[in-house]
């Protein structure tokens, strides 16, 4: 019953999208406003409708519901709540509907919200959203339908992936999703822009938030996927450069750029071709993950649900996208060209130009290695995987070059910049940071990129605090805000934008120091233990107590119990396992994680070598918790930034 | 936007989509194995059901698909149908044979399968302890192997056997049409 409901709301979306599309064009070109009401309305309404479709699904799951292919094949009777209400996105019919419907969410809000402000742009971006979320819907319904019943039903389910049922992996898609059909709204609005002709600052201050938002789920969802490869996996790392992985890293990468170049444009209004092609490129390539997720042309270790059928159709969706876009893009190039010329070196717009080419630099290359296993394994036999150290050789060296800029972009003024200035901002950080390099090789980082790290972030530390302390004293004369903390105060809430930049750079600090602690200092150990046995990692004392079986839920498992002490007299339980899960009696295995500021303490259970002796292995990953931390900081940061349109606006009315 | 720009960009789209395409036939799962054209490492082990044991070396003169499955994989029972209509054919040539290895696995496990999906009538080596699975580079199941009958290995096939595989893939190797890997 209620799948119908679904279903049948889901192919009325289909049919209101379309009245969305024609209505709106048909209403431009007529010169009708009416008729764009309709689209508008349409919008509105494919986005409850859709609703009602996914409560539906989940509905279903909630309801033990096996009649519903969908549900048999990703979910039982004993899958915990908290999985079950999330399994509607454990496969590829289930996620793709999550697609669509934040999709139909983010045009309902957009076609609520930006009606007033902006009315050029409106039937055309209501237009080529409807396309975007008609080419998903049909899609869903028509090739990957969730909604299919299964007759007889099933008494139990198949089950959910074991490898999805893990807290990181709930979330993971959802965020990751959110981010990638965010950048669907800017998308819209530049290519609204370029057809209309009125590709000035419109577009931009209409998408600022809706970028920024996109850009903040993308990066809390990539982090949730390596969370989740961090727990569920049992490797004792968190990022594998593989192809999927890169997929979501690409796109995060130009809106990086993206979200910088604005600037440039909003304040001297140059780089215009550039911050479409930025915000374009972005979508396609968060279009291109979706792709190589669900399409199967890459193995990876997301290859939980793939069908060439279905690729063939998001190709020929993408290649109508991308050309369309592109196309559009070469062809109106003309009407974004201006006068303005950088005109020194010394600047901030030429800062910008220099993170942008960094990020791009970055983005191609990881293209080229995501691109390349494809490309020897379609045009000659033999298969070839680009891993770790090719992007490790590659990458460190543009990363350092970002960070430089962030340490520079801040601080250096726009059109010109003096060399009085860039002493007085630039001198300090410069030598502390020359200073943090030392001490850091003192006191045992040993390796050349590492301490290049720690130079380039003490750096870009000095400057942030600096040019913050000197505003602060600044307004402090001028203002007579009296007390440091309140001139503090007034500097950061009147200028919300940028502060939430400078906490997202610090966030990105506090990465790049996980980076170097849990990529630089891991410890490994292999062995085979017998209860009692011990081992020393770090500063802890490791014994293996016994090893015993546990259950529970819809799972049974291999459990150790390892008792491990500090030398300063801490000390805590851990219990790796290996569990079965019933309905697919797929092995996982359960790492178990003793986390700390400063370390964790990693263990895997292996396989029963002989009576009474395991395999294990235990890992120090050294700061691990500040890769987490500084993308929860970078999210803070968002949101700070976030508050400021809404403030302004306000005034303005 | 320079002229020059516009080429280049359009014509990194139209080698991006022509790559994508061309990878749309590209199996993931189907991983060149090193032992193609090798000779196949001989085992001796347990026949599943008997007292007796099985070795591979027995059996050169004649095409032997071993065929590695077990009870736990979901794709095997996919597979499964297959296997009785290629036992079938086996028991009809008498220079073609199949081997099952069923490995990591418990006896019990095994035959419950064998009831529930039917039983191809070939005899399985048993492999608990994946030793015959290890010396074959098995990474996943179901994984079937060719071997001629001077005991090289000729083909590798990752994944369930499909209906039609034998006279596709095997049969032109049996009759010297094609030689190398697939």
């Amino acid at each position: 019953m209620w799948i119908e409901i679904a279903h049948f709301s889901a192919l009325l979306a289909i049919v209101l999208t379309i009245l969305q599309i024609v209505s709106s064009l048909y209403g431009v070109t007529s010169n009708n406003n009416a008729w764009i009401r309709v689209g508008r309305h349409s919008a509105i309404v494919v986005a409850l409708l859709l609703t009602v479709s996914t409560v539906g699904l989940i509905n279903s799951f909630l309801n033990h519901d096996f009649s519903v292919l969908y549900v048999a094949k990703h979910a039982s009777l004993d899958l915990p709540i908290f999985y079950l209400a999330t399994a509607m996105w454990g496969g590829h019919e289930g996620s793709l509907l999550l697609w669509a419907w934040l999709l139909s969410v983010y045009i309902g809000v957009a076609a609520w919200r930006h009606w007033k402000t902006h009315p050029v742009s409106m039937p055309y971006v209501l237009a080529i959203l409807g396309a975007l979320l008609l080419g998903f819907l049909l899609l869903v319904l028509f090739l990957s339908s969730p909604f299919e019943r299964l007759i007889p039903p099933p008494f139990d389910g198949k089950d959910l992936n074991p490898l999805l049922q893990d807290p990181g992996m709930v979330f993971h898609p959802p965020f990751l999703y959110m981010g990638y059909v965010g950048f669907a709204i800017p998308y819209a609005f530049a290519m609204a822009a370029l057809i209309t002709g009125k590709a000035d600052e419109e577009w931009l201050v209409a998408t600022r938030r809706w970028t920024l938002f996109s850009w903040s789920m993308l990066t809390t969802g990539i982090v949730f996927g390596a969370y989740w490869a961090y727990y569920e996996l049992g490797w004792g790392g968190y990022w594998a450069w593989d192809p999927v992985e890169n997929a979501s890293f690409m796109p995060w990468l130009t809106a990086t750029a993206f979200l910088h170049s604005v600037m440039v444009q909003e304040q001297r209004q140059m780089f215009k071709t550039w911050n479409v092609f930025l915000v374009t490129t972005t979508f396609a390539l968060a279009i291109l993950g979706t792709f190589l997720v669900r399409s199967g042309v890459l193995s990876s270790v997301h290859s939980f649900a793939s069908d060439p059928g279905r690729g063939v159709y998001i190709l020929g969706f993408m290649t109508v996208l991308l050309f369309f876009s592109f196309g559009l893009l070469t062809m109106k190039s003309e009407q974004l060209e201006t006068d303005i010329k950088l005109e020194n070196p010394l600047s901030k717009e030429s800062a910008f130009l220099f993170n942008n080419l960094f990020l791009l630099i970055a983005t191609l290359t990881v293209l080229l290695g995501t691109l390349y296993p494809l490309a020897v394994e379609t045009w000659s036999d033999s298969k070839v995987s680009v891993g770790a150290p090719y992007y490790n050789a590659v990458f460190i060296p543009i990363m350092l070059g970002i960070l430089f800029m962030m340490g520079i972009g801040p601080v250096i003024s726009w059109r010109k910049a003096t060399f009085k200035q860039l002493k007085r901002d630039l001198m300090i950080p410069l030598l502390a940071s020359i200073v943090a390099g030392f001490v850091s090789f003192a006191i045992g980082l040993h390796n050349f990129y590492g301490v290049c790290t720690v130079i380039v972030m003490a750096f870009v530390m000095f400057t942030h605090i600096l040019d913050t302390r000197r505003k602060v004293l600044a307004r402090m004369k001028t203002s007579g805000a009296g007390s440091a903390f309140r001139a503090f105060n007034q500097l950061i809430s009147r200028n919300k934008r940028r502060y939430g930049g400078f906490i997202v750079h610090f966030g990105i600090l506090v990465m790049a120091a996980g980076f170097i602690g849990s990529g630089l200092f891991q410890e490994e150990k292999n062995l085979f233990m017998s209860p009692k046995d011990q081992i020393r990692v770090g500063s802890w004392n490791l014994t293996l107590d016994s090893v015993g079986k546990a259950s529970k839920y819809n799972w049974q498992a291999v459990e150790a119990v390892i008792k491990a002490d500090n030398d300063r007299g801490f000390s805590v339980e851990l219990r790796p396992q290996k569990r079965v899960y019933n309905e697919t009696s797929q092995p996982t295995t359960e790492a178990a994680i003793h986390t700390t500021w400063f370390e964790d303490i990693y263990v895997v259970l292996g396989d029963q070598v002989k009576e009474n002796v395991w395999s294990i292995r235990v890992y120090r990953n050294p700061l691990i918790v500040w890769v987490w931390a500084g993308a929860g900081i970078m999210a803070l940061g968002v949101m700070f930034a976030l508050m400021q349109g809404r403030i302004r606006k306000e005034k303005k009315q | 936007m320079k002229n020059s720009w516009k080429i280049i960009l359009l014509l990194s789209l139209v080698i991006i989509m022509a790559l994508f395409a061309g990878g749309l036939s590209n199996n993931p799962r189907d991983i060149p194995s090193p032992l193609v054209n090798k000779p196949a490492s001989n085992f001796t082990a347990p026949v599943l059901n008997s007292q007796e044991t099985i070795s591979l070396a027995d059996h050169k003169g004649k095409w032997v698909l071993v065929n590695f499955w077990g009870s736990w994989c979901v794709s095997c029972v996919a597979e499964h149908p297959y296997l009785m209509q290629l036992a079938k054919i086996a028991e009809k040539r008498d220079d073609f044979m199949i081997i099952g290895v069923d490995f990591r696995d418990t006896i019990e496990g095994a035959n419950t399968f064998l009831k529930r999906h039917g039983n191809p009538g070939y005899k399985h080596a048993f492999d608990p302890k994946q030793k015959i699975a290890i010396d074959w580079g098995v990474y996943g199941a179901p994984e079937s192997y060719l071997v001629d009958p001077t005991g090289m290995i000729k083909l590798k096939h990752t994944g369930p056997l499909y209906f039609g595989w034998f006279e596709k893939v095997a049969l032109p190797q049996i009759q010297g049409k094609t030689n190398g890997s697939n």
